[in-house]
């Protein structure tokens, strides 16, 4: 099926974290433990799912001239509702992320992807194409958060995993450690996409 | 022709944030009594968790209010009061408000010990403030026999390395708990 590169394409070429470069404010933000990276993540992804659909549905619908708006009421439906979810069902996790929550909002990747897929494609491929960004976005902000976590706390979804004696280097945990991982790991995708040409 | 134009946009937006208010209303009562019991459920656990190891009583039933504050009093087998816990708060958190529930020995005066409710401090730093070496070394102090202070500004209160804004709340918060807790022990005891 040719929607399989509308889903794949968003762990890799088309990673958001990582090539699209969107998003960056809860990505610095909420890395700072491997969980909060898949929690953050996840409700990414149920945000950017469900608006996508809903944004492929009525694309025919919404005038050019006021689409912004009709896009970001919609995305702000659906934030709100995963929010109200998160603080009902799953408290421990809200109370972790806090604030960024309603931040996913002003997430760039879900406007991004509105504006430039959803609104101009059927509701499968929408639908795949919004999987596959926030599944590729989950990964990155997951990958990001355990390296952030391990050498700077010293634990993985908070189990111990270096040496007892191992200073953690705090640096990690701290903005300029989200920049600095971040930077590593672009450089890392970088080369091994050049190495595979 | 433009007028045409300019009725759709306002239509189309209408309709849109019509059916959007429709479906948070919807969501937002489905989610209200499980949003209410959760806050429950964490209060009580924390309440339960400050209170003295004497209280048997269920300190929900046995709660008081003294301006505006409610104190949940934890009575002994023989239906004495050996404990209280009430809500402190600071609003000098690095990220904003901390709440914490204070529980006190009735007996000598001081902390049996300290819950986190809510705060919005930094993983990893301010966050620590969670922690269990952190919450117990609040355990067994009153007014008499610690400086109110973090370690850095001349005080008792070991803070956490490059996080002082938070663990400087929470001594506060605590501190003044303590203060209200003297100022009106006799009316929490009498009742």
């Amino acid at each position: 099926m040719e929607y399989k590169r509308e889903f794949t394409k968003g762990l890799w070429d088309l990673n958001p974290t990582f090539k699209l470069v969107l998003g960056m404010c809860p990505t610095l933000a909420v890395t700072t433990a491997a969980i909060n990276g898949i929690g953050m993540g996840l409700a990414t992804t149920f945000v950017l799912v469900c608006s996508n659909i809903v944004i492929s549905l009525v694309r025919n619908f919404i005038p050019k001239k006021v689409r912004i708006p009709a896009f970001i009421v919609i995305i702000a439906s659906f934030v709100t509702i995963i929010d109200l979810i998160m603080a009902g069902y799953f408290y421990e996790l809200h109370k972790e992320l806090g604030l960024f929550i309603p931040l996913i909002v002003v997430n760039c990747i879900i406007l991004g992807r509105a504006e430039a897929f959803a609104s101009k494609n059927n509701l499968i491929a929408s639908f795949f194409d919004g999987l596959g960004i926030g599944i590729g976005f989950t990964i990155s902000l997951t990958v990001l958060g355990a390296i952030r976590e391990i050498l700077g706390n010293g634990t993985l979804f908070g189990a111990h995993v270096m040496a007892y004696n191992y200073v953690p280097i705090i640096v990690f945990i701290l903005p300029p450690g989200a920049f600095i991982t971040l930077g590593f790991l672009m450089a890392l995708m970088n080369k091994i996409e050049s190495s595979r040409k | 022709m433009k007028q045409d134009n300019t009725l759709k946009l306002v239509k189309v937006l209408t309709l849109i944030c019509v059916i959007s208010a429709f479906s948070l209303a919807l969501i937002y009562n489905i989610t209200k009594e499980p949003i209410a019991k959760q806050k429950r459920l964490e209060m009580i656990r924390a309440i339960k968790s400050v209170l003295p190891p004497c209280s048997v009583n269920d300190p929900l039933k046995d709660k008081i209010t003294i301006n505006k504050k409610d104190i949940f009093i934890g009575k002994n087998k023989n239906g004495k009061i050996c404990g209280v816990a009430f809500k402190v708060y600071s609003n000098e958190g690095y990220g904003g408000t901390i709440e914490i529930m204070l529980g006190i020995k009735t007996k000598n005066d001081s902390i049996n010990g300290i819950e986190i409710l809510s705060m919005s401090e930094t993983p990893g730093l301010g966050a620590k403030i969670t922690e269990k070496w952190f919450k117990d070394q609040f355990k067994n102090r009153n007014l008499k026999n610690t400086v109110w202070k973090v370690k850095k500004d001349g005080g008792d209160i070991d803070q956490i390395s490059g996080a002082t804004i938070s663990p400087r709340a929470v001594t506060k918060a605590v501190y003044n708990g303590l203060k209200f807790y003297a100022k009106n022990k006799n009316k929490i005891l009498k009742k």
